[in-house]
């Protein structure tokens, strides 16, 4: 949130993030670097270096993609998932340089177009053994380049949410093109069960995650209610902790229920910034604080405070013997509904 | 599959051309009229947002026109 666009939104615990960002980045490259040399010492510097930087863009990837699930399961990973979008941008910084020094290695020093040698230099296609596995990288490297590249709130606000949402879902395609870069490349050489062993615990790890985390919310939008009069039951009001909401799924759409201050307001889940969970986030300073980047909106009508501008639905509450009721009728975002005092 | 692969490089190329043309209209005189916040954005926030505007190009240039039409 802000009236102009920054670099970087930094502050204190972001640039405490980006040095232990920055720290075990380096730290990885050094002991990846002291390793070879003790154990193949016969390693060129090139070499060296694509080997380095690509196995940590992969842990890095790796690591990006279970900060989401375990959000989502465990509240204190939130304050990493608060600053994914540097670790995003590290890693593809980490994977330019893996891809950078191999283009220059294998396809810079000929007298042909590096990338149309990259894509012509082995043309056994329809081989999966010697399948041209640079070609998967080269793909993956685009969407991560993609994804680095629109890596600010501008796009998100330019490119509408949905688009930008869209685009930044491709880190699963790429994410399965590494790993078949790997498999068909690095591996194809590579005979220690240690490092094939670490990859296919990282992707059982990446799944299991994901899977889980489906059928914890798929319970959430499954779960059966009474109907009183077009109201719906959600839920004994002690269920609520204070500050804190019930997340309900009503007509389809995922509903956050506040209780803060002896009142109960409900608006939609979904912020209006990245989609990030409402109802997992707290009230803070009397405003609804998304969990994901910090965006706020007040429990009343759903609008952030001014200057900002976003807004979502709103839904009335009723209280009846200390249970809480849902009009499943959303109101238009910023809508003001009377909080229901308990 | 050489001529699949030079169509390929051909449009990429073409797309990332079209793209840099773009951007750097956009950049300093587009996105203002879209975008209200870059009115006082800075220039080297501007230079970061270039790769991005290279890459996006046919979603701002759809947004741009809609601008233009309403």
């Amino acid at each position: 949130m802000g009236l102009n666009y920054q670099l970087v939104l930094w502050n204190k615990h972001k640039k405490t993030y980006d040095k232990i960002i920055a720290a075990g980045m380096l730290l990885y490259i050094i002991l990846f670097a002291a390793t070879t040399l003790i154990f193949n010492s016969e390693t060129s510097i090139e070499t060296l270096v694509i080997r380095a930087f690509g196995s940590l863009a992969i842990i890095m990837l790796h690591i990006i993609l279970v900060i989401g699930p375990l959000a989502r399961l465990n509240t204190n990973f939130l304050p990493i998932l608060y600053n994914r979008r540097h670790l995003g941008v590290s890693m593809f910084i980490a994977a330019l340089i893996h891809g950078g020094f191999s283009m220059f290695q294998f396809h810079a020093l000929g007298d042909v177009n590096p990338i149309y040698s990259l894509f012509t230099s082995n043309m056994d296609y329809g081989s999966l053994t010697n399948f041209p596995f640079q070609v998967l990288g080269f793909f993956a490297l685009l969407i991560l380049f993609i994804m680095a590249s629109t890596s600010h709130d501008f796009f998100l606000g330019n490119l509408s949410a949905k688009v930008w949402k869209r685009l930044h879902m491709m880190v699963y395609l790429a994410y399965v093109l590494i790993i078949a870069h790997v498999f068909l490349g690095a591996f194809q050489q590579e005979t220690s069960p240690f490092t094939i062993g670490i990859m296919v615990i990282g992707f059982i790890v990446v799944a299991s995650l994901h899977l889980t985390t489906a059928f914890k919310e798929r319970k959430i939008d499954n779960t059966k209610t009474e109907e009183k009069n077009g109201w719906l039951k959600v839920c004994h009001i002690s269920e609520i902790e204070e500050d804190r909401a019930k997340i309900f799924t009503v007509e389809n759409e995922r509903v956050a229920i506040f209780k803060y201050n002896g009142k109960l307001s409900a608006i939609h889940n979904v912020c209006k910034h990245q989609g990030g969970p409402l109802g997992e986030g707290k009230i803070i300073d009397g405003c609804i604080t998304c969990p994901w980047h910090g965006y706020q909106y007040l429990p009343s009508n759903g609008q952030s405070p001014p200057p900002f501008t976003e807004k979502v639905a709103t839904y009335e509450l009723m209280l009846e013997d200390k249970t809480v009721y849902i009009n499943p009728k959303a109101f238009d975002e910023g809508t003001e509904v009377k909080p229901c005092n308990y | 599959m050489e001529t699949i692969i030079t169509v390929f490089l051909t449009i990429l190329g073409i797309y990332f051309t079209i793209g840099l043309l773009f951007g750097l209209y956009f950049l300093f005189i587009g996105a203002t009229k879209i975008d209200p916040l870059m009115k006082d954005t800075k220039k080297n926030v501007r230079v970061l947002l270039f790769p991005g505007i290279i890459v996006t190009w046919p979603f701002l240039i759809g947004r741009l026109f809609k601008s233009k039409t309403t």
